[in-house]
């Protein structure tokens, strides 16, 4: 018994770094500017989360962000108001990145996997004169993320223009690109985004999706 | 022979320096093995064991972890068991010579087993179970995970560049000498020698079917 004791206890470098980790956590929500913030609000010290634009970041309580996250705000956005949300609960992987210039808004207890991208504009390519990176960002849109959601690993979800929503309690698979909306209770995944699992409140149980591209489907309606 | 000679005139005459920084990093990641090596209660390691200092495997679940000779972790790599096991069997089985990319994550609720020499390229993930979802009512993070299944990747496999190998239920198994391409999803067993590319997952390139053809 004591043996299996002495193996579960947790490596005493792993508790030091733990320690690291709260007091980062703690100087970020004492000091930086955030438009709101929560309390538990933990996050791991090597993110790239920039003093700069905290006041347009707004974080409920209990939210984890895990290593080498990229929480940003490239542009000076044009609205008053918050442009990334991140409500309560919220967990998201290592590596994500989340980039807005309109609004992205995170619901409650959504769960990111590792090396998932929320980006609500994107480069402008149009012109083939200069290069790309001299062109700008395009206008973009705005995402909403309701909540109970589960972004998978890998997970991409871009909205050029107009509004996305992934709808409550759905699922986007590992390594899936998401460009349109989603209803709620759906699985999706592939590249492109395809329903292939869906909730059927009148059955009350899941159903096939129709497999039909999500952008095929929205452009038929 | 004058081959040789205009080979070795075309070398510099000096090799460069390592930068010193550089090498402070690579003794962080030694000492980091050995502090692994020596306090760790591994089932098993074998020599020339190498982690880099960024990754993520938590001693709790080092009993439940076997590693065979030179098998290298590379930057944040992340090892994980989310439900310990009530027996001792390991869980998580890397065989001799195992490559581990960076930014790979590996969980493992039942069994994962890579077989010798499996190399894997940078944001590898490699699942044996998921999270449940079915209960609409439920936010999916409190749902807990499913039963899930097991996973074998067998001798010489290549795993590509932000590949997931993610296992349902039964067995998954990805033969001998396979390669998963760039941003491939598996869930579904290969047969040996085959390549598998796009999500979801297809074989594009099988040895036995191209026989028959």
């Amino acid at each position: 018994m004591s043996k299996s004791n002495l193996k579960s206890f947790e490596d005493p470098v792993r508790v030091f770094l733990d320690a690291v980790r709260k007091l980062h956590s703690l100087w970020l929500s004492w000091t930086y500017p955030f438009a709101s913030v929560g309390h538990h609000f933990s996050v791991h010290y090597s993110c790239n989360l920039s003093r700069t634009v905290a006041r347009y970041i707004s974080i409920g309580n209990t939210v984890l962000i895990e290593r080498d996250c990229r929480v940003d705000v490239p542009m000076v956005p044009k609205d008053f108001g918050p442009t990334i949300l991140i409500e309560d609960g919220c967990r998201i992987g290592q590596s994500g990145t989340i980039l807005a210039i309109n609004r992205i808004h995170i619901g409650r207890d959504v769960i990111f996997g590792q090396s998932v991208l929320v980006m609500d504009h994107n480069h402008a390519f149009e012109d083939v004169s200069i290069p790309i990176a001299c062109q700008g960002t395009t206008k973009g849109g705005t995402i909403r993320i309701e909540e109970g959601c589960w972004i998978g690993f890998g997970a991409a979800i871009v909205c050029n223009e107009g509004e996305l929503v992934i709808g409550r309690n759905s699922v986007v698979g590992v390594n899936c690109v998401v460009t349109r909306s989603i209803p709620p209770y759906s699985v999706v995944s592939g590249n492109p985004a395809r329903i292939v699992k869906q909730f059927d409140p009148s059955q009350g149980r899941w159903v096939l999706g129709s497999s039909v591209p999500v952008a095929q489907s929205r452009s038929a309606e | 022979m004058s081959e040789t000679m205009s080979h070795a005139k075309n070398q510099p005459a000096h090799q460069p320096l390592e930068d010193p920084f550089w090498l402070t990093a690579r003794m962080a990641s030694k000492i980091r093995s050995l502090w692994m090596l020596w306090t760790y209660p591994f089932a098993s390691v074998g020599s020339r064991f190498c982690a880099h200092y960024s990754c993520d495997l938590r001693r709790p679940i080092a009993p439940y972890v076997k590693i065979g000779d030179s098998v290298l972790l590379d930057r944040e790599v992340w090892v994980n068991i989310p439900v310990l096991p009530d027996n001792n069997e390991p869980v998580i089985v890397f065989d001799d010579g195992c490559k581990v990319g960076r930014r790979c994550m590996i969980s493992a609720r039942n069994r994962i087993h890579f077989e010798r020499n499996v190399i894997f390229a940078p944001s590898v993930l490699v699942m044996d179970h998921n999270h449940a979802f079915e209960d609409v009512n439920v936010p999916i993070k409190d749902q807990g995970i499913t039963p899930g299944g097991t996973i074998r990747i067998e001798e010489g496999c290549w795993i590509g560049f932000g590949a997931a190998i993610v296992c349902g239920k039964g067995e998954l198994v990805i033969g001998r000498n396979s390669v998963i391409g760039a941003n491939a999803v598996v869930s579904r067993s290969v047969p040996a020698n085959s390549v598998v590319a796009g999500n979801p997952g297809q074989v594009v390139y099988c040895p036995s079917e191209a026989d028959k053809s």
